[in-house]
């Protein structure tokens, strides 16, 4: 050991120049992967960030989706929804199970399953001052406290409570209440009304009229988040809308909301079924499992991972072609590294047969050289990690630059975790060995007779 | 005296284009326990070549040799390199110390192989450089030291695995007539004092006669003459 770093230290030079090459192959190969890494990230993170990879939306099989009930009702109107091909659909869609409370019970009793709930949107009107405007109003469950689009509020915070009376805004919709200070809204009441259906859905008399009132509930704004900036699926709870309540009270106000005329035709016999449950799942690995569990149950289902599988195979793809185009920079740094140990070889030659007149083994020597080449290889991959990193940081800056100044959202286009650190450093070491594995079985095998004739 | 090393009937043929050189051919010596023999020769009588099969060097085309009744030629390399290590050290004309390291390193490289722990590698080299004489000089490169000094640390770094057998190839070749006498009264005091059986190689029939119990001379690979002690 100690007498092959001496030989380092003697040809510094020439130890200096091969130790870059290796680090400039390591560089490359790190900021290939770095750079696919991170571009992963970049797509696949921000799913990540809104935690929705323990997230399935189920949807009925019917393609009227929450309106099912309403094909349920009444079958044969099929005909004017357009043609015979609706038709069939409206009779499948009696066939498949609905979603309404029995789903969730049902659903909610599968393994590995934390929670079920439906999505909640109405379309509601809010006042606040001289402003009125219908906007889209969504429950939100308590359980999303700390993930996904509510991990960061722009002012404010989560419902202490799921008491009614209390309400959040996205950015966007409390900068249309109060364009220069939407922060000052926080603590402020606004009020949301809606139509709702009094009497007449009595189970005891189902015939009797019912009478449509104006609902005004004030609420108190608690907190003020920004709309996800990335792609937006259709997620239950996890997405922001302009208003939003607390599930329970969105869900209370949804049995008496009348949106149209449609709503108020349903068969107050029937239980109502929802547009879309939202089902979160203990892990994100059990999300397979569960989804396979669900569609046994009749339903649709959906998540993120079926979106991304895509995405992610083409990841794979470019990370193995960046990852090519680093190997070749490492593939002539490693021949740079054979060079250099032939090279030494040939000059030590007479010490190779000193030393093996004074009763080195062929295995001494070869360790000696072997330890000589991964020596070049650890401080090459040291080198070439802090390189690849400083490249990286500098393209990375570059790069945001130009992206804000287009007007786009900044992010780190190369990501260095510590996987790809150790990797590179136990790669460049490996290459080094197996590059030096030639030269040193070479001086291992020297006459030491001739080897010590060598001048 | 019982016999230390022996070797009977020792060939060592080349190979050279299409002609066999027979640099050693049937060579029948004997070496006992404390003996200083000198192997006598012109260059190319093949008594280098003698040297480096008893070293371990090189190996026999025929014939044996025996150390302690071991016969090298059949020897695993393994085997080879613990006599290397443990039977023999050697000394030559060139010095052949690692011109990059210190004396007191050129002296523990041979224990390294030996696997001596450092603490003793340490003590023991600078013991023996100091019974050389070169107590004030362990830091110094080769060189920075006189061609005397050089042997001498060479011959410690012979001495430092206490060797059986002390094999000197023309070891005053590149000496002076005053270093030379040194080198030799210090290799003689060595065999006196110590007892350490001698092989020293020279084309110096002077030298030989001096200070060595027994000469062997060789010629064309065989043995020409043995005086008697």
């Amino acid at each position: 050991m100690s007498l092959s770093m001496r030989n380092l230290r003697q040809s510094r030079l020439r130890t200096a120049l091969t130790t870059l090459g290796v680090s400039i192959g390591i560089a490359s190969l790190a900021g290939m992967v770095s750079l696919g890494v991170g571009l992963q990230e970049q797509v696949v993170g921000r799913f990540m960030q809104s935690g929705v990879f323990d997230t399935l939306t189920v949807t009925s099989r019917s393609l009227l989706g929450g309106l099912g009930d309403f094909g349920g009702r009444g079958g044969g109107r099929g005909g004017p929804f357009g043609g015979r091909g609706r038709g069939g659909e409206a009779g499948s869609a009696q066939s498949a199970p609905k979603l309404d409370d029995e789903a969730i019970k049902q659903i909610g009793a599968l393994e590995h399953v934390r929670e079920v709930y439906p999505e909640t949107r109405l379309a509601v009107e809010v006042r606040f001052g001289d402003f009125v405007q219908t906007v889209t109003a969504s429950g939100v469950p308590m359980s999303l406290k700390d993930e996904g689009p509510f991990q960061t509020f722009s002012y404010g915070e989560f419902f202490p409570t799921d008491s009614a009376g209390l309400c959040m805004l996205s950015l966007d919709m409390s900068k249309r209440i109060d364009e220069k200070n939407p922060g000052g809204l926080i603590g402020k009441s606004l009020t949301i009304s809606y139509a709702a259906a009094i009497g007449g859905d009595t189970p005891a008399n189902p015939q009797l009229g019912f009478q449509i009132q104006r609902r005004d509930t004030p609420c108190q704004i608690v907190g003020i988040v920004e709309r996800e900036t990335g792609p937006s699926l259709p997620l239950g709870g996890s997405s922001v809308s302009g208003v939003m309540m607390p599930l329970s009270v969105a869900r209370s106000i949804d049995k008496e909301i009348v949106t149209n005329a449609q709503s108020l035709l349903r068969d107050p016999q029937q239980t109502k079924s929802y547009t879309s449950l939202t089902v979160k799942v203990d892990k994100a690995k059990s999300a397979q499992d569960v989804q396979d569990q669900i569609r046994k149950l009749g339903h649709s289902v959906f998540s993120v991972n079926d979106a991304l599988r895509g995405a992610k195979n083409a990841f794979i793809v470019l990370d193995i072609f960046l990852s090519l185009i680093g190997s070749i920079a490492l593939a002539v740094s490693s021949l740079g590294i054979v060079n250099t140990m032939v090279m030494s070889i040939l000059e030590r030659t007479r010490e190779i047969g000193i030393m093996k007149a004074i009763g080195a083994s062929n295995t001494d020597v070869r360790r000696i050289f072997l330890i000589e080449a991964s020596v070049i290889g650890l401080l090459g991959g040291l080198m070439g990690i802090a390189l690849g990193w400083l490249v990286g940081q500098i393209i990375n800056f570059g790069a945001n630059v130009y992206i804000r100044n287009q007007g786009g959202t900044t992010g780190t286009l190369f990501s260095l975790p510590w996987w790809l650190i150790a990797g590179a450093i136990l790669f460049s070491i490996v290459v080094s060995l197996v590059a030096g594995s030639y030269p040193a079985s070479r001086a291992a095998r020297l006459d030491p007779i001739q080897a010590l004739r060598h001048d | 005296m019982t016999a230390l090393l022996e070797t009977q009937n020792l060939a060592r043929h080349y190979k050279m284009g299409d002609t066999i050189v027979r640099a050693l051919d049937g060579v029948s010596i004997t070496l006992s326990d404390g003996e200083f023999l000198a192997l006598l020769g012109t260059s190319g009588s093949g008594k280098s070549t003698l040297l480096n099969l008893i070293a371990g060097l090189d190996r026999p085309t025929a014939g044996t040799l025996r150390i302690d009744g071991k016969d090298l030629a059949t020897m695993s390399p393994e085997e080879l390199t613990r006599h290397r290590r443990t039977n023999v050290g050697i000394i030559f004309q060139s010095f052949n110390l690692v011109s990059t390291m210190t004396a007191l390193d050129n002296v523990m490289l041979s224990m390294m192989f030996a696997e001596v722990p450092k603490p003793q590698r340490e003590q023991r080299a600078a013991k023996l450089l100091e019974s050389m004489g070169l107590g004030g000089r362990q830091r110094h490169k080769p060189k920075e030291l006189s061609g005397g000094e050089q042997q001498r640390v060479a011959i410690s770094r012979a001495l430092a695995n206490k060797p059986r057998i002390l094999l000197a190839d023309e070891p005053t070749g590149n000496l002076d007539s005053r270093t030379s006498r040194e080198i030799m009264e210090l290799l003689k005091s060595l065999n006196e004092r110590d007892g350490k059986a001698i092989v020293l190689v020279t084309h110096d029939a002077a030298l030989a006669k001096q200070y060595a119990h027994r000469t062997v001379t060789l010629m064309d690979g065989a043995v020409q003459t043995e005086s008697v002690p």
